[in-house]
């Protein structure tokens, strides 16, 4: 009969986080490995960045070549968000030195979700330098009381 | 030479030449800085490449021909090396020291790293900071004589990290410059401050206005190396630079 090993705890804690850093990479690949662009929509997605705080949900938008007054945020869900915004001018494939690929751009657009539950009608947003920046309370549906 | 690494060279390569890095880190600055020197000074082109089985299957095609994409540019006065591509966290320290050991061997006088350091809020900094590292007292005494603020403590991780060390056990006066930038935005603006402190240390002198005039359509072009560079930093805990150090002394 074969003697089993006992794992410690902190043996499976530490599988349990490398597990969960594996995950984290196989789906930011997923979300890498795909084009930045929509051909028949013609719009790009822009570069973003999510930041959680103990109070709110900082959501950052790369949005450079834009016009801020056709600048669009719209909540599809209580988790998900969805940006918009038009660009100074239309953008060609050509432009960047591509010809293989036919197509023009005049929207930068994306859905983002929202990792933790946030009062959507609370939203603020700012824009600067082209970078927008949406601020979102966080909701906290329950509390542990400390004894 | 690594057996892994090979460095091509297509022509003659000067001696006594400054060696600058412009590699995909935070805010793409080195490689912003490194494109706009190489489309402003005339006179650079390529004289070697990097040929790696470490690198990605991946070649840059430029006018329909192939190129590497960590390639070497220069003049009689720098050699630039520049990576088109996010490099693999886990082949940087075979890329970089075979970068520095060629460098060496070309008698370079002085190795210089291009990038960044991430501010929070850096939307509402109008002047932006460039702080200098240095890899003996000795260089560092030249860029405080210089006027440049020293990165006194702290963290560094990346491509400067390793060619700091790399240079302060070679004996090779080496500097990494960095200037305030985003994290995850490519940063044209940080770019521009860069090559300003670069003109100051070694005197090349270099036009940042179209770097500036043309930064949004830059911002954007660079988005998708921007997205890979991303996921490559975070493999190699770019984000231990916000830690506070323990000192042991």
């Amino acid at each position: 009969m074969t003697e089993k090993k006992r794992r410690s705890i902190f043996d499976i804690i530490d599988n349990y986080f490398e597990s969960l850093e594996e995950w984290a990479e196989r789906i930011m690949e997923g979300l890498i490995d795909k084009p930045s662009w929509n051909q028949k929509a013609c719009t790009m997605e822009p570069l973003r960045n999510i930041m959680i705080t103990p109070t709110e949900v900082i959501v950052t938008v790369d949005l450079p070549y834009t016009k801020e007054d056709t600048i669009k945020i719209k909540p599809i869900d209580n988790r998900t968000i969805e940006i918009t915004a038009k660009m100074k001018r239309k953008i060609r494939f050509d432009e960047f030195g591509i010809i293989h690929h036919k197509g023009e751009f005049e929207t930068l657009h994306c859905q983002t979700r929202i990792p933790v539950p946030v009062y959507m009608d609370k939203m603020e947003v700012h824009f600067k330098k082209g970078i927008l920046e949406i601020r979102l309370p966080r909701k906290h549906e329950y509390t542990i009381p400390v004894e | 030479m690594s057996e892994e690494v090979k460095i091509i060279e297509k022509k003659e390569i000067p001696s006594g030449a400054v060696m600058i890095f412009g590699f995909p880190d935070v805010g793409l600055v080195g490689v912003i800085a490194a494109s706009h020197l190489i489309s402003e000074l005339n006179d650079l082109e390529e004289i070697a490449y990097m040929d790696s089985k470490l690198l990605p299957p991946l070649i840059v095609l430029h006018e329909g021909l192939p190129h590497s994409p960590i390639r070497i540019f220069g003049n009689r006065e720098i050699l630039l090396a520049v990576s088109e591509t996010a490099i693999p966290a886990n082949t940087l320290y075979t890329i970089m020291y075979a970068l520095i050991d060629w460098g060496k061997r070309k008698n370079v006088k002085m190795m210089i790293s291009l990038s960044g350091i991430p501010i929070q809020n850096r939307q509402d900094i109008e002047e932006l900071k460039v702080f200098a590292a240095a890899s003996s007292p000795e260089v560092l005494k030249m860029l405080q004589d210089k006027g440049v603020e020293i990165l006194k403590e702290g963290y560094m991780v990346g491509p400067q990290a390793i060619m700091l060390q790399r240079c302060a056990t070679l004996g090779l006066p080496a500097l990494t410059l960095l200037a305030q930038c985003f994290l995850n935005y490519p940063d044209p603006e940080a770019a521009a401050e860069i090559l300003k402190q670069l003109t100051n240390i070694v005197g090349i002198k270099v036009d940042t206005s179209k770097l500036l005039e043309k930064g949004e359509e830059i911002r954007l072009r660079a988005r998708d190396v921007m997205r890979r560079t991303q996921q490559e930093l975070s493999k190699m805990k770019k984000a231990q630079e916000y830690d506070i150090p323990l000192y042991v002394s």
